[in-house]
Protein backbone atom coordinates (compact mmCIF):
# COMPACT_ATOMS: atom_id res chain seq x y z
CA UNK A 1 0.00 0.00 0.00
CA UNK A 2 1.44 3.59 -0.66
CA UNK A 3 0.87 6.85 0.49
CA UNK A 4 1.41 9.93 -1.11
CA UNK A 5 3.34 12.60 1.22
CA UNK A 6 4.12 16.31 0.76
CA UNK A 7 6.88 17.92 2.25
CA UNK A 8 6.62 21.88 1.49
CA UNK A 9 6.70 24.41 -0.20
CA UNK A 10 6.96 25.39 4.28
CA UNK A 11 8.49 22.90 6.15
CA UNK A 12 11.13 22.77 8.48
CA UNK A 13 13.65 20.40 6.65
CA UNK A 14 13.63 22.76 3.82
CA UNK A 15 15.66 26.31 4.47
CA UNK A 16 13.89 27.74 0.78
CA UNK A 17 10.26 27.00 -0.17
CA UNK A 18 10.15 23.95 -2.73
CA UNK A 19 7.35 20.96 -3.08
CA UNK A 20 8.29 17.63 -2.53
CA UNK A 21 5.74 14.97 -3.24
CA UNK A 22 6.91 11.64 -2.16
CA UNK A 23 4.91 8.48 -2.80
CA UNK A 24 5.93 6.10 -0.05
CA UNK A 25 5.45 2.94 0.42
CA UNK A 26 6.37 2.32 4.60
CA UNK A 27 9.98 3.55 4.85
CA UNK A 28 10.62 3.25 1.34
CA UNK A 29 10.63 6.35 -1.23
CA UNK A 30 9.03 4.70 -4.44
CA UNK A 31 8.47 7.62 -6.47
CA UNK A 32 9.38 11.32 -6.31
CA UNK A 33 7.78 14.87 -7.62
CA UNK A 34 8.60 18.26 -7.66
CA UNK A 35 6.94 21.29 -7.69
CA UNK A 36 8.55 24.66 -8.34
CA UNK A 37 7.87 28.12 -8.10
CA UNK A 38 7.28 29.27 -4.67
CA UNK A 39 10.14 31.64 -5.21
CA UNK A 40 9.45 32.97 -9.17
CA UNK A 41 10.30 36.64 -9.76
CA UNK A 42 10.39 36.94 -13.08
CA UNK A 43 14.18 37.95 -13.34
CA UNK A 44 14.28 37.07 -16.79
CA UNK A 45 11.30 39.30 -18.51
CA UNK A 46 12.40 41.67 -15.96
CA UNK A 47 16.03 42.08 -17.71
CA UNK A 48 14.42 42.86 -20.91
CA UNK A 49 13.55 46.28 -19.62
CA UNK A 50 16.63 47.36 -17.75
CA UNK A 51 19.98 48.62 -19.37
CA UNK A 52 23.20 46.92 -19.25
CA UNK A 53 24.65 48.24 -16.19
CA UNK A 54 21.03 47.93 -14.27
CA UNK A 55 21.03 43.98 -15.34
CA UNK A 56 24.28 43.00 -13.64
CA UNK A 57 22.93 43.85 -9.89
CA UNK A 58 19.53 42.52 -11.10
CA UNK A 59 21.67 39.58 -11.82
CA UNK A 60 23.35 39.65 -8.75
CA UNK A 61 19.96 39.50 -6.79
CA UNK A 62 19.05 35.71 -8.12
CA UNK A 63 20.40 33.86 -5.54
CA UNK A 64 21.61 35.51 -2.40
CA UNK A 65 24.60 32.17 -1.73
CA UNK A 66 26.75 32.92 -5.02
CA UNK A 67 24.96 36.27 -6.44
CA UNK A 68 28.61 36.90 -7.58
CA UNK A 69 28.36 34.05 -9.95
CA UNK A 70 25.31 35.24 -11.76
CA UNK A 71 26.50 39.10 -12.23
CA UNK A 72 30.13 37.38 -13.42
CA UNK A 73 28.22 35.24 -15.79
CA UNK A 74 26.76 38.00 -17.28
CA UNK A 75 29.35 40.20 -17.42
CA UNK A 76 31.26 37.99 -19.02
CA UNK A 77 28.63 37.62 -21.95
CA UNK A 78 27.63 41.31 -21.93
CA UNK A 79 31.72 42.30 -22.41
CA UNK A 80 31.68 40.18 -25.52
CA UNK A 81 29.03 42.24 -26.82
CA UNK A 82 29.82 45.69 -26.07
CA UNK A 83 33.31 44.34 -27.76
CA UNK A 84 35.68 45.15 -24.67
CA UNK A 85 37.92 43.48 -22.63
CA UNK A 86 38.61 44.30 -19.19
CA UNK A 87 42.00 44.84 -18.22
CA UNK A 88 44.09 42.16 -16.81
CA UNK A 89 44.01 43.33 -12.96
CA UNK A 90 40.36 43.38 -12.94
CA UNK A 91 40.08 40.14 -14.58
CA UNK A 92 42.08 38.45 -12.24
CA UNK A 93 40.52 40.51 -9.30
CA UNK A 94 36.92 39.38 -10.68
CA UNK A 95 38.20 35.77 -10.10
CA UNK A 96 39.67 36.02 -6.84
CA UNK A 97 36.39 36.86 -5.71
CA UNK A 98 34.37 33.85 -7.76
CA UNK A 99 37.05 31.28 -5.87
CA UNK A 100 36.63 33.25 -2.60
CA UNK A 101 32.95 32.80 -3.09
CA UNK A 102 33.36 29.25 -3.65
CA UNK A 103 35.07 28.75 -0.36
CA UNK A 104 32.23 30.28 1.30
CA UNK A 105 29.77 28.86 -0.48
CA UNK A 106 31.65 25.13 0.04
CA UNK A 107 32.14 25.87 4.02
CA UNK A 108 28.40 26.91 4.13
CA UNK A 109 27.51 23.26 2.26
CA UNK A 110 29.35 21.30 4.55
CA UNK A 111 27.89 23.26 7.85
CA UNK A 112 24.53 22.45 6.43
CA UNK A 113 25.36 18.68 5.61
CA UNK A 114 26.77 18.45 9.34
CA UNK A 115 23.47 19.67 10.60
CA UNK A 116 21.00 17.30 8.51
CA UNK A 117 23.00 14.30 9.09
CA UNK A 118 22.67 15.19 12.79
CA UNK A 119 26.46 16.66 13.42
CA UNK A 120 25.56 20.06 14.65
CA UNK A 121 29.63 20.43 16.13
CA UNK A 122 31.01 20.35 12.45
CA UNK A 123 28.11 22.99 11.47
CA UNK A 124 29.48 25.55 14.69
CA UNK A 125 33.24 24.57 13.17
CA UNK A 126 32.47 25.33 9.59
CA UNK A 127 30.50 28.13 9.99
CA UNK A 128 32.79 29.99 12.42
CA UNK A 129 35.62 29.81 9.79
CA UNK A 130 33.21 30.63 7.04
CA UNK A 131 33.16 34.28 9.18
CA UNK A 132 37.15 34.00 7.95
CA UNK A 133 36.32 33.94 3.93
CA UNK A 134 32.98 36.47 4.38
CA UNK A 135 35.05 38.92 6.32
CA UNK A 136 37.93 39.24 3.27
CA UNK A 137 35.32 39.35 1.21
CA UNK A 138 34.16 42.49 2.45
CA UNK A 139 37.26 43.64 2.95
CA UNK A 140 37.79 43.55 -0.63
CA UNK A 141 34.57 44.63 -2.21
CA UNK A 142 33.02 46.28 0.76
CA UNK A 143 29.90 43.89 1.56
CA UNK A 144 29.51 40.52 2.60
CA UNK A 145 26.44 38.67 0.49
CA UNK A 146 26.08 40.80 -3.34
CA UNK A 147 29.38 42.03 -3.16
CA UNK A 148 28.44 44.32 -6.14
CA UNK A 149 32.26 44.22 -7.00
CA UNK A 150 31.33 43.64 -11.15
CA UNK A 151 31.34 46.56 -13.35
CA UNK A 152 31.05 46.53 -17.44
CA UNK A 153 34.73 46.72 -18.46
CA UNK A 154 36.39 45.02 -15.45
CA UNK A 155 35.58 45.44 -11.51
CA UNK A 156 34.86 48.15 -9.12
CA UNK A 157 37.34 48.35 -7.02
CA UNK A 158 41.13 47.50 -6.52
CA UNK A 159 43.39 46.19 -3.58
CA UNK A 160 46.22 47.04 -1.97
CA UNK A 161 49.37 45.29 -0.53
CA UNK A 162 48.30 45.39 2.96
CA UNK A 163 45.06 43.53 1.66
CA UNK A 164 47.04 40.87 -0.21
CA UNK A 165 49.08 40.10 2.86
CA UNK A 166 45.59 39.78 5.10
CA UNK A 167 44.24 37.80 2.11
CA UNK A 168 47.16 35.31 2.04
CA UNK A 169 47.20 35.45 6.00
CA UNK A 170 43.52 34.38 5.79
CA UNK A 171 43.97 31.73 3.99
CA UNK A 172 46.64 30.09 5.88
CA UNK A 173 44.19 30.17 8.69
CA UNK A 174 41.55 28.17 6.34
CA UNK A 175 43.82 25.69 4.60
CA UNK A 176 44.66 24.72 8.12
CA UNK A 177 40.75 24.10 9.36
CA UNK A 178 40.01 22.77 5.93
CA UNK A 179 42.81 20.10 6.72
CA UNK A 180 41.18 19.06 9.39
CA UNK A 181 37.27 18.52 7.88
CA UNK A 182 38.73 16.63 5.36
CA UNK A 183 40.42 13.98 8.24
CA UNK A 184 36.41 14.30 9.69
CA UNK A 185 34.46 14.19 6.20
CA UNK A 186 36.12 10.87 4.80
CA UNK A 187 37.27 9.66 8.03
CA UNK A 188 34.96 10.21 11.08
CA UNK A 189 33.32 6.85 11.55
CA UNK A 190 29.83 8.36 12.43
CA UNK A 191 29.66 10.99 9.81
CA UNK A 192 30.84 8.35 7.25
CA UNK A 193 28.63 5.63 8.37
CA UNK A 194 26.06 8.15 7.78
CA UNK A 195 26.87 9.31 4.17
CA UNK A 196 27.85 6.69 2.57
CA UNK A 197 25.30 4.63 0.15
CA UNK A 198 22.59 7.62 0.29
CA UNK A 199 21.36 8.93 -2.41
CA UNK A 200 22.78 6.79 -4.65
CA UNK A 201 23.30 8.36 -8.57
CA UNK A 202 24.95 5.86 -11.09
CA UNK A 203 27.75 7.68 -13.74
CA UNK A 204 25.39 6.14 -16.41
CA UNK A 205 22.08 8.43 -14.38
CA UNK A 206 24.29 11.57 -14.00
CA UNK A 207 25.04 11.16 -17.45
CA UNK A 208 21.28 11.28 -18.90
CA UNK A 209 20.03 12.90 -16.51
CA UNK A 210 22.54 16.39 -17.27
CA UNK A 211 23.43 16.21 -13.89
CA UNK A 212 25.91 19.13 -13.00
CA UNK A 213 28.74 20.24 -10.32
CA UNK A 214 29.72 18.49 -7.60
CA UNK A 215 26.64 15.82 -7.82
CA UNK A 216 28.21 15.27 -11.74
CA UNK A 217 31.82 15.02 -9.78
CA UNK A 218 30.47 12.73 -6.89
CA UNK A 219 29.52 10.00 -9.97
CA UNK A 220 32.54 10.30 -11.86
CA UNK A 221 32.26 12.73 -14.21
CA UNK A 222 35.18 15.38 -14.12
CA UNK A 223 33.00 18.41 -15.57
CA UNK A 224 33.94 21.44 -14.80
CA UNK A 225 33.67 24.36 -16.97
CA UNK A 226 36.60 26.20 -15.79
CA UNK A 227 38.40 23.68 -17.36
CA UNK A 228 36.03 22.74 -20.28
CA UNK A 229 35.39 26.22 -21.35
CA UNK A 230 38.00 28.44 -19.71
CA UNK A 231 36.64 32.27 -20.30
CA UNK A 232 40.06 34.22 -20.23
CA UNK A 233 41.36 33.41 -17.43
CA UNK A 234 41.22 30.00 -16.12
CA UNK A 235 43.48 28.33 -18.31
CA UNK A 236 46.74 30.90 -16.45
CA UNK A 237 46.35 29.00 -13.49
CA UNK A 238 47.05 25.44 -12.12
CA UNK A 239 44.18 23.55 -10.12
CA UNK A 240 42.61 20.08 -10.64
CA UNK A 241 39.41 19.03 -10.94
CA UNK A 242 38.30 16.44 -8.14
CA UNK A 243 36.32 13.88 -8.53
CA UNK A 244 34.89 10.78 -6.77
CA UNK A 245 33.19 7.35 -7.61
CA UNK A 246 30.80 6.55 -4.44
CA UNK A 247 28.22 8.13 -6.36
CA UNK A 248 26.87 8.98 -2.88
CA UNK A 249 26.34 11.75 -0.45
CA UNK A 250 29.81 11.04 1.08
CA UNK A 251 31.47 11.24 -2.67
CA UNK A 252 30.17 15.12 -2.86
CA UNK A 253 31.10 16.08 0.54
CA UNK A 254 34.87 14.57 -0.40
CA UNK A 255 34.38 16.43 -3.71
CA UNK A 256 33.44 19.63 -2.04
CA UNK A 257 36.11 19.88 0.73
CA UNK A 258 38.58 19.02 -2.22
CA UNK A 259 37.07 21.82 -4.40
CA UNK A 260 38.12 24.20 -1.16
CA UNK A 261 41.84 23.06 -1.38
CA UNK A 262 41.55 23.93 -5.29
CA UNK A 263 40.04 27.37 -4.62
CA UNK A 264 43.19 27.66 -1.77
CA UNK A 265 45.86 26.81 -4.78
CA UNK A 266 43.82 29.31 -6.90
CA UNK A 267 43.75 32.75 -4.99
CA UNK A 268 47.14 31.82 -4.53
CA UNK A 269 48.41 31.94 -7.79
CA UNK A 270 46.13 34.87 -8.07
CA UNK A 271 47.70 36.80 -5.31
CA UNK A 272 51.33 36.08 -6.69
CA UNK A 273 50.88 36.61 -10.10
CA UNK A 274 48.13 39.65 -9.99
CA UNK A 275 49.15 42.27 -12.93
CA UNK A 276 49.59 46.32 -12.15
CA UNK A 277 47.43 48.10 -14.26
CA UNK A 278 43.90 49.66 -13.91
CA UNK A 279 40.66 47.52 -13.03
CA UNK A 280 38.14 48.69 -15.32
CA UNK A 281 37.87 50.18 -19.04
CA UNK A 282 34.43 52.30 -19.58
CA UNK A 283 32.11 50.38 -21.09
CA UNK A 284 29.21 51.76 -24.23
CA UNK A 285 25.47 52.24 -23.33
CA UNK A 286 24.67 50.26 -26.65
CA UNK A 287 25.34 46.64 -27.69
CA UNK A 288 25.61 45.84 -31.32
CA UNK A 289 23.01 43.13 -32.46
CA UNK A 290 24.45 39.58 -31.96
CA UNK A 291 24.20 36.58 -29.38
CA UNK A 292 26.32 35.50 -26.96
CA UNK A 293 26.34 32.40 -24.86
CA UNK A 294 28.36 32.83 -21.28
CA UNK A 295 29.46 29.66 -19.05
CA UNK A 296 30.24 29.91 -15.47
CA UNK A 297 30.97 27.26 -12.75
CA UNK A 298 28.98 28.26 -9.91
CA UNK A 299 29.65 26.96 -6.63
CA UNK A 300 26.78 24.19 -7.29
CA UNK A 301 27.82 23.53 -10.57
CA UNK A 302 27.52 24.93 -14.34
CA UNK A 303 25.65 28.30 -14.66
CA UNK A 304 24.61 29.22 -18.52
CA UNK A 305 23.35 32.88 -19.14
CA UNK A 306 22.27 32.88 -22.89
CA UNK A 307 22.19 36.67 -24.06
CA UNK A 308 20.64 38.76 -27.35
CA UNK A 309 21.45 42.20 -27.95
CA UNK A 310 19.14 44.24 -30.38
CA UNK A 311 20.97 47.32 -31.17
CA UNK A 312 19.89 49.06 -27.58
CA UNK A 313 20.62 50.01 -24.54
CA UNK A 314 18.87 47.04 -23.61
CA UNK A 315 19.03 43.05 -24.07
CA UNK A 316 16.57 41.66 -26.05
CA UNK A 317 16.70 38.48 -24.15
CA UNK A 318 18.48 37.35 -20.98
CA UNK A 319 18.17 33.48 -20.44
CA UNK A 320 19.49 32.00 -17.08
CA UNK A 321 20.05 28.47 -16.18
CA UNK A 322 21.09 28.31 -12.81
CA UNK A 323 23.05 24.44 -11.27
CA UNK A 324 20.58 23.72 -9.22
CA UNK A 325 17.46 23.39 -11.77
CA UNK A 326 19.88 21.58 -13.44
CA UNK A 327 20.41 18.96 -10.63
CA UNK A 328 16.48 18.58 -10.37
CA UNK A 329 16.31 16.11 -12.33
CA UNK A 330 18.52 14.12 -10.76
CA UNK A 331 17.48 14.64 -7.28
CA UNK A 332 14.38 12.65 -8.27
CA UNK A 333 16.58 9.81 -9.24
CA UNK A 334 18.62 10.39 -6.09
CA UNK A 335 15.49 10.12 -3.92
CA UNK A 336 13.72 6.88 -5.50
CA UNK A 337 14.53 3.71 -3.83
CA UNK A 338 15.85 5.70 -0.39
CA UNK A 339 14.62 6.33 2.92
CA UNK A 340 12.22 9.46 4.10
CA UNK A 341 15.08 10.38 6.87
CA UNK A 342 17.48 10.33 4.17
CA UNK A 343 15.33 13.63 1.82
CA UNK A 344 16.85 16.24 3.51
CA UNK A 345 20.26 14.91 3.34
CA UNK A 346 19.65 13.71 -0.68
CA UNK A 347 18.02 17.43 -0.93
CA UNK A 348 20.81 19.49 0.73
CA UNK A 349 23.59 17.32 -0.79
CA UNK A 350 23.10 18.79 -4.25
CA UNK A 351 23.25 22.49 -2.30
CA UNK A 352 19.80 23.78 -3.43
CA UNK A 353 19.79 27.30 -4.33
CA UNK A 354 15.68 27.85 -4.42
CA UNK A 355 16.40 31.65 -3.77
CA UNK A 356 17.16 33.35 -0.87
CA UNK A 357 16.24 37.02 0.65
CA UNK A 358 13.26 36.72 3.05
CA UNK A 359 12.76 40.08 4.69
CA UNK A 360 10.23 38.85 7.18
CA UNK A 361 10.85 37.05 10.88
CA UNK A 362 8.82 34.93 12.42
CA UNK A 363 8.65 34.88 16.21
CA UNK A 364 7.29 33.45 18.94
CA UNK A 365 5.66 35.24 21.20
CA UNK A 366 6.96 33.40 24.85
CA UNK A 367 4.26 34.78 27.07
CA UNK A 368 0.88 34.28 24.91
CA UNK A 369 2.86 31.22 22.33
CA UNK A 370 1.48 33.15 19.41
CA UNK A 371 3.96 33.57 16.08
CA UNK A 372 3.71 36.68 14.62
CA UNK A 373 5.36 37.54 11.61
CA UNK A 374 7.15 41.06 12.30
CA UNK A 375 9.07 43.61 9.52
CA UNK A 376 12.56 44.25 10.47
CA UNK A 377 11.78 48.10 11.25
CA UNK A 378 8.94 46.31 13.60
CA UNK A 379 11.75 45.07 15.58
CA UNK A 380 13.97 47.72 15.22
CA UNK A 381 11.18 50.29 16.81
CA UNK A 382 10.38 47.42 19.47
CA UNK A 383 13.85 47.60 21.12
CA UNK A 384 14.20 51.27 20.88
CA UNK A 385 10.83 51.37 22.70
CA UNK A 386 11.91 48.90 25.32
CA UNK A 387 15.16 50.74 25.55
CA UNK A 388 13.64 54.01 25.90
CA UNK A 389 11.07 52.52 29.49
CA UNK A 390 14.46 51.07 30.93
CA UNK A 391 15.00 52.37 34.15
CA UNK A 392 18.89 53.53 33.13
CA UNK A 393 21.58 51.43 34.66
CA UNK A 394 23.91 53.26 35.63
CA UNK A 395 21.66 54.22 38.78
CA UNK A 396 21.46 50.45 39.23
CA UNK A 397 23.72 49.73 42.57
CA UNK A 398 25.93 46.81 42.25
CA UNK A 399 24.99 44.77 45.40
CA UNK A 400 28.78 43.67 46.24
CA UNK B 1 38.21 16.72 -30.12
CA UNK B 2 38.82 20.45 -30.93
CA UNK B 3 36.59 22.95 -33.04
CA UNK B 4 37.51 22.38 -36.28
CA UNK B 5 37.22 18.14 -36.27
CA UNK B 6 33.81 18.87 -34.32
CA UNK B 7 32.52 20.52 -37.13
CA UNK B 8 34.02 18.61 -39.61
CA UNK B 9 32.04 16.20 -38.16
CA UNK B 10 28.73 18.02 -37.85
CA UNK B 11 28.52 18.74 -41.78
CA UNK B 12 28.41 15.34 -42.38
CA UNK B 13 25.46 15.29 -39.88
CA UNK B 14 23.50 18.63 -41.41
CA UNK B 15 24.19 21.46 -44.53
CA UNK B 16 27.64 22.28 -44.13
CA UNK B 17 25.91 25.82 -44.83
CA UNK B 18 23.79 25.29 -41.01
CA UNK B 19 27.18 25.32 -39.08
CA UNK B 20 28.53 28.37 -37.61
CA UNK B 21 31.79 29.23 -35.84
CA UNK B 22 31.43 32.72 -34.41
CA UNK B 23 33.65 32.25 -31.43
CA UNK B 24 36.34 30.08 -30.12
CA UNK B 25 34.65 26.91 -28.05
CA UNK B 26 31.13 28.32 -29.21
CA UNK B 27 29.56 26.03 -32.41
CA UNK B 28 26.41 26.88 -33.99
CA UNK B 29 23.86 24.36 -35.52
CA UNK B 30 20.30 25.37 -37.09
CA UNK B 31 17.75 22.25 -38.03
CA UNK B 32 14.51 22.02 -38.65
CA UNK B 33 12.42 21.48 -35.85
CA UNK B 34 11.19 18.14 -37.56
CA UNK B 35 14.89 17.09 -38.00
CA UNK B 36 15.67 18.25 -34.11
CA UNK B 37 15.70 14.29 -32.42
CA UNK B 38 17.65 12.76 -35.45
CA UNK B 39 20.14 15.47 -35.46
CA UNK B 40 20.95 15.60 -31.56
CA UNK B 41 20.85 11.76 -31.31
CA UNK B 42 23.73 11.85 -33.76
CA UNK B 43 25.61 14.63 -32.20
CA UNK B 44 25.18 12.50 -28.69
CA UNK B 45 26.53 9.46 -30.13
CA UNK B 46 29.05 10.56 -32.67
CA UNK B 47 30.67 14.32 -30.50
CA UNK B 48 30.09 12.11 -27.35
CA UNK B 49 28.18 15.58 -26.52
CA UNK B 50 25.59 14.30 -24.03
CA UNK B 51 24.90 17.14 -21.69
CA UNK B 52 22.55 19.50 -22.55
CA UNK B 53 22.57 23.03 -19.81
CA UNK B 54 19.47 23.89 -20.97
CA UNK B 55 16.75 25.47 -23.55
CA UNK B 56 16.65 29.01 -24.44
CA UNK B 57 12.89 30.51 -26.02
CA UNK B 58 13.16 33.72 -27.77
CA UNK B 59 10.43 35.21 -29.65
CA UNK B 60 11.60 36.74 -32.85
CA UNK B 61 8.11 38.45 -33.36
CA UNK B 62 7.18 36.31 -36.26
CA UNK B 63 8.52 32.78 -35.06
CA UNK B 64 9.95 31.25 -32.04
CA UNK B 65 13.63 30.49 -31.20
CA UNK B 66 14.60 27.52 -29.60
CA UNK B 67 18.41 26.61 -28.54
CA UNK B 68 19.39 23.25 -27.05
CA UNK B 69 22.39 24.29 -25.09
CA UNK B 70 24.59 21.09 -25.36
CA UNK B 71 28.67 21.04 -23.52
CA UNK B 72 31.32 18.68 -23.27
CA UNK B 73 34.41 18.98 -22.17
CA UNK B 74 36.22 20.91 -25.04
CA UNK B 75 33.35 23.32 -25.31
CA UNK B 76 29.75 23.95 -26.58
CA UNK B 77 27.22 23.04 -29.49
CA UNK B 78 24.06 25.55 -30.04
CA UNK B 79 21.44 23.79 -32.11
CA UNK B 80 19.40 26.46 -32.89
CA UNK B 81 15.73 25.57 -34.22
CA UNK B 82 12.85 27.91 -35.48
CA UNK B 83 9.54 27.15 -35.41
CA UNK B 84 6.17 29.31 -36.42
CA UNK B 85 4.55 31.46 -34.08
CA UNK B 86 1.15 30.59 -35.51
CA UNK B 87 1.22 26.36 -35.07
CA UNK B 88 4.41 26.40 -32.36
CA UNK B 89 5.09 22.65 -31.94
CA UNK B 90 8.19 21.01 -31.20
CA UNK B 91 9.39 17.14 -30.89
CA UNK B 92 10.44 16.66 -27.27
CA UNK B 93 13.88 15.18 -27.47
CA UNK B 94 13.32 12.94 -23.84
CA UNK B 95 14.13 10.25 -25.90
CA UNK B 96 17.41 10.98 -26.57
CA UNK B 97 18.15 12.96 -23.09
CA UNK B 98 16.45 12.20 -20.63
CA UNK B 99 17.84 15.22 -18.41
CA UNK B 100 15.89 18.20 -20.72
CA UNK B 101 11.87 17.25 -19.14
CA UNK B 102 12.66 20.32 -16.80
CA UNK B 103 13.46 22.43 -19.70
CA UNK B 104 10.63 21.41 -21.79
CA UNK B 105 8.50 21.71 -19.19
CA UNK B 106 9.61 25.44 -18.82
CA UNK B 107 9.42 26.03 -22.36
CA UNK B 108 5.63 24.90 -22.79
CA UNK B 109 5.02 27.40 -19.99
CA UNK B 110 6.67 30.25 -20.63
CA UNK B 111 6.38 30.48 -24.64
CA UNK B 112 3.01 28.35 -24.98
CA UNK B 113 5.35 25.75 -26.74
CA UNK B 114 3.43 22.13 -27.40
CA UNK B 115 6.29 19.77 -27.26
CA UNK B 116 5.00 16.70 -28.71
CA UNK B 117 5.15 13.47 -26.78
CA UNK B 118 6.98 14.94 -23.35
CA UNK B 119 6.86 12.44 -20.74
CA UNK B 120 5.27 14.65 -18.09
CA UNK B 121 3.33 17.30 -19.26
CA UNK B 122 2.00 19.12 -16.50
CA UNK B 123 3.01 22.34 -15.28
CA UNK B 124 6.07 23.55 -13.51
CA UNK B 125 6.51 26.83 -12.18
CA UNK B 126 3.70 28.80 -12.61
CA UNK B 127 0.74 28.94 -9.83
CA UNK B 128 -2.19 26.63 -10.30
CA UNK B 129 -4.43 29.90 -10.54
CA UNK B 130 -2.06 30.88 -13.67
CA UNK B 131 -4.89 31.88 -16.06
CA UNK B 132 -4.77 30.12 -19.23
CA UNK B 133 -3.44 31.20 -22.51
CA UNK B 134 -0.92 33.67 -20.24
CA UNK B 135 2.90 32.94 -21.92
CA UNK B 136 5.41 35.74 -19.99
CA UNK B 137 8.41 35.13 -22.09
CA UNK B 138 6.49 36.30 -25.08
CA UNK B 139 6.90 39.59 -26.27
CA UNK B 140 3.31 40.89 -26.40
CA UNK B 141 2.65 39.58 -23.30
CA UNK B 142 2.95 42.34 -20.88
CA UNK B 143 2.33 42.52 -16.63
CA UNK B 144 -0.20 45.22 -15.39
CA UNK B 145 0.41 45.44 -12.13
CA UNK B 146 -3.33 45.61 -10.09
CA UNK B 147 -3.75 49.24 -8.34
CA UNK B 148 -3.21 48.40 -4.94
CA UNK B 149 -5.99 48.34 -2.42
CA UNK B 150 -5.44 48.77 1.10
CA UNK B 151 -8.56 47.30 2.91
CA UNK B 152 -10.04 49.98 5.35
CA UNK B 153 -7.74 52.88 3.36
CA UNK B 154 -8.87 55.85 2.11
CA UNK B 155 -10.99 55.48 -0.94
Amino acid sequence: MSFQIPIGPQHPALKEPISIRLTVEGEVIKDADLRLGYNHRGVEKLAEEKSWIQNIYLCERICGICSHSHATCFVQGAERLLEIVPPRRGVYLRYLVSELERVHSHLLWLGVAGHEAGFDTFFMYTWRDREVVMDLLEMISGNRVHYAINTLGGVRRDIDETLRQKILDGLAVLKARSEYYFKIGAAEPTFVARLAGVGRLTKQQAMDLCATGPTAKASGLALDVRKNDPHDFYDEVEFVVPTADTCDVLGRTVVRIKELFESYKICEQILQKLPDGPVAVKAPRKAKPGEVVSRYEAPRGENIHYIVANGTEKPERLKVRAPTLGNYAATIEMLRHGYIADVPLIFAAIDPCICCAERAVDLLDARTGEERTLRFSDLRRMANDRARTLSPKRNVEWPF
Amino acid sequence: MNDEQKIEKLKTIVAPEAVAHPAPRRIFVTVAAADLTAVLGRIKTELDCWFLSTISGVDKGDCFELLYHLGDTTGSIHVRTRIPKADPRVPSICGVIPGAVLYEREIQEMFGITVENIPDPRPLMMADDWPAGNYPLRKDWKFDRPAEVIPGGKK
